[in-house]
């Protein structure tokens, strides 16, 4: 009985070992690319010799026409997605707690507007809300106003704060802490994992978005990275080597950001279920 | 009694300035829009000028005949079967699999499957570009030992494809982290009860596991069917919606439309055909979710 048991555990692991295989092979190929001598990218899956070439070529040595252009778009998509990942968990915080703790009168009609946003193809609202930011056309504010408010962060909060017994909060009003204070000292720690998981996935969306940044920031110095690498598709765009470095300076911080704060995420995804 | 009222004026006042930044947001952002692309999608007007003319139901009607709205509208159900389908399979054999590893490693390995996801468009794009490219090391390798020479992704036949593999790749592991989160809820007195009555395996899986977790894959359901419908990037990137139109999406053909082809009020009239699609589908799917969240007791 044992025995089966074991071989049954080994057989689960090999599968699961060749699952994962396949499934992080892109990030391995796009690594080891990046690292490849210019005339041997895409000729090999193991290397014999590996160099910083395309990095150095992204950071202005070996004839980048723009040196600064690569580590500006890396910058810009730093100040684009972190205010904006700030304001989303702000905002959310906000309103959760105002709109399950506090009991006021706009309650009701807050919640109907939110609900009908939530199931609204945002889709429709491109050209006209394109028409409206393009005075903030190449500026950090285009670029993060119009996409500082998420309506799933809001309801995150909103029913994580309903699981939250009220006492907590009415302990420390009669304690005499204003509602700010509240916010700041005692609903923020409450709703650590969720601010986690909340903030985590603003970043990311906001540094992989596409067709907004696209549109509202075409000057080159604005763009972000991810605009940056997608403008390189056309036929005459940078080589294969640099793209592949661009690429992983694109995932890299991401991944890392998502490993550290990897213990909230099943508490999180369990969460987002109910 | 005075001092009520004064709490409940600092209620009002509290709630409505912590609301304020979403309810301006709102208006700018939302309201507005939505009124002026209805009032758009009644032009012929070219986002540039200030000249708009008046075409009433025009835009929608030419909507009917336009070969790259049809593309749009019957891609959107061609990519969401397959993405689906195969999300939902290998979401649940990821889950299946984790769920069953010893304790230790069960969390990293999850986490593991779930790093697809984090990963920008852009970035799989210009992987999958360079792999799937005529000299790359894959294609030399079918070339030299199978003789096969495959356009991955200018051929009709596999450029679909391409799209939907990169998709299914990017979010099977997070719908897996929904169904493992799910599988993990059953209770142990369920688990013991299936033990007892000798049900393991694929039957067990079918007649215990799936059944008490419906909800939650009815859950995946409904999101990865909001996704089909959100394809984007790597067809602007890759395929451009080609070869003839077969990758294309809504997404696509609107921005198109409304800022490479500069007909804004007509783009305007697709996003609202786009939407009517999207809301009629997730009308339905969510429909036949409740019916089986229903039939299975929840």
């Amino acid at each position: 009985m044992k025995k089966k048991v074991t071989v049954k555990t080994v057989l689960i692991m090999a599968v699961t070992l060749i699952l994962l295989a396949i499934s992080l092979f892109p990030f391995y190929y796009m690594v080891v690319q990046s690292l490849q001598p210019w005339d041997m990218v895409d000729k090999t899956l193991v290397p014999t010799d590996l160099t910083l070439r395309s990095y150095e070529y992204l950071i202005g040595k070996g004839g980048a026409t723009n040196s600064m252009m690569w580590i500006r778009a890396l910058l810009n998509s730093l100040l684009v997605s972190l205010p904006t990942a700030v304001i989303s968990v702000a905002i959310g915080l906000a309103m959760g707690y105002t709109l399950s703790k506090l009991g006021f009168r706009g309650e009701k009609f807050i919640m109907d507007s939110l609900l009908f946003q939530m199931f609204f193809p945002t889709i429709i609202l491109l050209v006209p809300r394109y028409m409206i930011a393009k005075s903030l056309a190449n500026t950090y504010a285009g670029m993060i106003i119009p996409m500082c408010i998420s309506i799933w962060a809001i309801f995150m909060y909103i029913n994580y704060f309903k699981t939250v017994p009220g006492a907590v909060f009415e302990a420390a009003r009669i304690d005499g802490a204003g509602d700010l204070r509240i916010l700041w000292s005692i609903a923020l720690p409450v709703t650590k994992s969720v601010s986690t998981i909340v903030f985590l996935s603003i970043f990311m969306q906001r540094w992989s978005e596409l067709m907004w940044d696209m549109l509202i920031s075409p000057d080159i110095k604005m763009q972000t990275l991810n605009v940056l690498i997608s403008t390189q598709f056309k036929p005459m765009g940078a080589f294969p080597g640099p793209m592949y470095a661009a690429s992983v300076i694109l995932t890299l911080p991401i991944i890392i950001l998502f490993l550290c704060f990897s213990k909230y995420f099943k508490e999180g995804i369990s969460f987002m279920l109910k | 009694m005075k001092k009520n009222n004064a709490t409940n004026r600092r209620r009002e006042l509290v709630g409505w300035a912590l609301n304020a930044p979403y309810l301006l947001y709102s208006l700018v952002f939302f309201l507005l829009p939505l009124i002026w692309a209805f009032w758009l999608s009644m032009m012929d007007w070219n986002l540039m000028s200030k000249d708009k003319t008046f075409v009433g139901a025009k835009n929608f009607l030419d909507l009917f005949s336009d070969p790259k709205v049809q593309a749009a509208f019957i891609n959107s159900y061609r990519y969401l079967l397959p993405v689906v389908l195969l999300c939902f399979f290998f979401g649940l054999v990821i889950a299946l699999l984790v769920s069953k590893l010893p304790d230790k490693i069960k969390g990293i390995v999850a986490v593991l499957f779930f790093i697809p996801y984090l990963t920008s468009g852009v970035a799989t794009s210009v992987v999958v570009k360079y792999f799937f490219n005529y000299n790359s090391i894959f294609n030399e390798f079918l070339r030299n030992n199978f003789d096969l020479t495959i356009n991955w992704l200018t051929d009709e036949r596999y450029a679909f494809g391409v799209m939907v593999g990169i998709v299914v790749w990017k979010m099977s592991g997070y719908y897996a982290l929904f169904i493992l989160s799910g599988i993990e809820s059953i209770g142990t007195d369920v688990n013991e009860a299936a033990a007892l009555d000798g049900s393991t395996g694929l039957h067990k899986l079918i007649h215990v596991t799936l059944p008490m977790i419906m909800p939650t894959l009815t859950t995946v359901l409904v999101l990865a069917t909001g996704l089909a419908f959100g394809i984007y990037t790597e067809p602007f990137l890759l395929t451009g919606g080609g070869p003839n139109l077969s990758t294309t999406t809504w997404q696509l053909e609107i921005y198109n439309t409304s800022f490479t082809r500069f007909q804004s009020g007509y783009g305007a009239a697709m996003a609202i055909a786009s939407a009517v699609q999207i809301f009629v589908t997730l009308r339905i799917v969510n429909f036949v979710s409740d019916k089986l969240n229903k039939r299975f007791g929840f």
